[in-house]
């Protein structure tokens, strides 16, 4: 089965983790630390994220470590900040016409 | 009130999530009544909505169509009421009519819920947005991909007109 970027944000563990690899490459045993589902969990959740092309693994010295794919989650950034764009500039109008709704139930009620 | 919230709850589903200070009943009307509906559901800034046409019946038809008044470009969706709960959820099928704009959004019907809940005289309106199928996501993001880009620039532009203004010639 093909993976995609959407299958690694669609998980709150998953997402959890890409938020703390955000910060620092690290290895599959602090990201472990993080959570309280067992290392095999994790294991498994890093592995889809790896198939999904989120994160790569980078060898230093004897360890492994995990780092986020910045321009993989970029992509899906801006397709969801298009949303959030025309979604919010229809809300505010929205709030507007609110607003005016409930000014004339007001006045209704007064006469 | 705070701003939309965008997520992905599964790998074909946008959630948008925001709150309104106004009774679940006003939210309602703006929702369902079309000359109200197309005073704040436009496209971009800059676009009309000529066409507004709908009825909340189930198994109703309704038709949006937005036009860039710039350039008279025009695109909407089409779609077909399947659940309607007064003040609590809309479900309706939705598919883009590519009008003169062209592009595609993928040859399914997205699936869209809209759910209304009031708690202390707030409005919060979830509306799920799921697509047939990964493919027709993915044509929904490449089509969005363009039109966000122009608008992004759009405004950019205007972002830009505006420090122009404020920043003094040195």
């Amino acid at each position: 089965m093909k993976r995609d970027i959407f299958q690694a944000i669609a998980d709150p563990t998953r997402r959890a983790i890409i938020a703390l690899i955000a910060i620092q490459a690290m290895t599959p045993n602090t990201i472990a630390e993080h959570f309280d589902t067992s290392r095999q969990a994790v294991s498994k959740h890093l592995r889809i994220l790896a198939e999904c092309e989120v994160i790569k693994q980078e060898q230093k010295g004897r360890e492994i470590y995990y780092q986020l794919e910045i321009s993989k989650m970029k992509e899906i950034d801006e397709w969801l900040e298009q949303y959030r764009t025309i979604w919010e500039s229809r809300y505010e109008q929205l709030d507007t016409l609110l607003a005016e709704l409930k000014q004339q139930e007001n006045k209704e009620l007064k006469i | 009130m705070k701003t939309a919230e965008v997520s992905t709850p599964s790998d074909q589903e946008v959630l948008i999530k925001r709150s309104f200070d106004a009774p679940v009943n006003l939210v309602w009307q703006a929702y369902t009544e079309p000359a109200l509906m197309r005073r704040w559901l436009t496209a971009m800034p800059g676009w009309s909505m000529p066409v507004c046409d709908m009825t909340t019946d189930v198994g109703g038809k309704y038709r949006w169509r937005w036009r860039d008044d710039a350039n008279g470009v025009e695109f909407g969706f089409t779609g077909e009421m399947l659940e309607v709960a007064p003040h609590a959820k809309i479900v309706h099928t939705q598919v883009y009519d590519p009008g003169t704009m062209g592009g595609s959004m993928g040859d399914g019907a997205s699936i869209i819920t809209v759910t209304f809940n009031e708690t202390d005289g707030m409005t919060n309106v979830a509306t799920l947005i799921k697509f047939a199928s990964k493919e027709d996501r993915d044509a929904a993001i490449s089509t969005g991909m363009t039109d966000g880009m122009e608008m992004s620039y759009k405004q950019l532009d205007e972002e830009l007109a505006v420090m122009k203004v404020r920043t003094p010639a040195v």
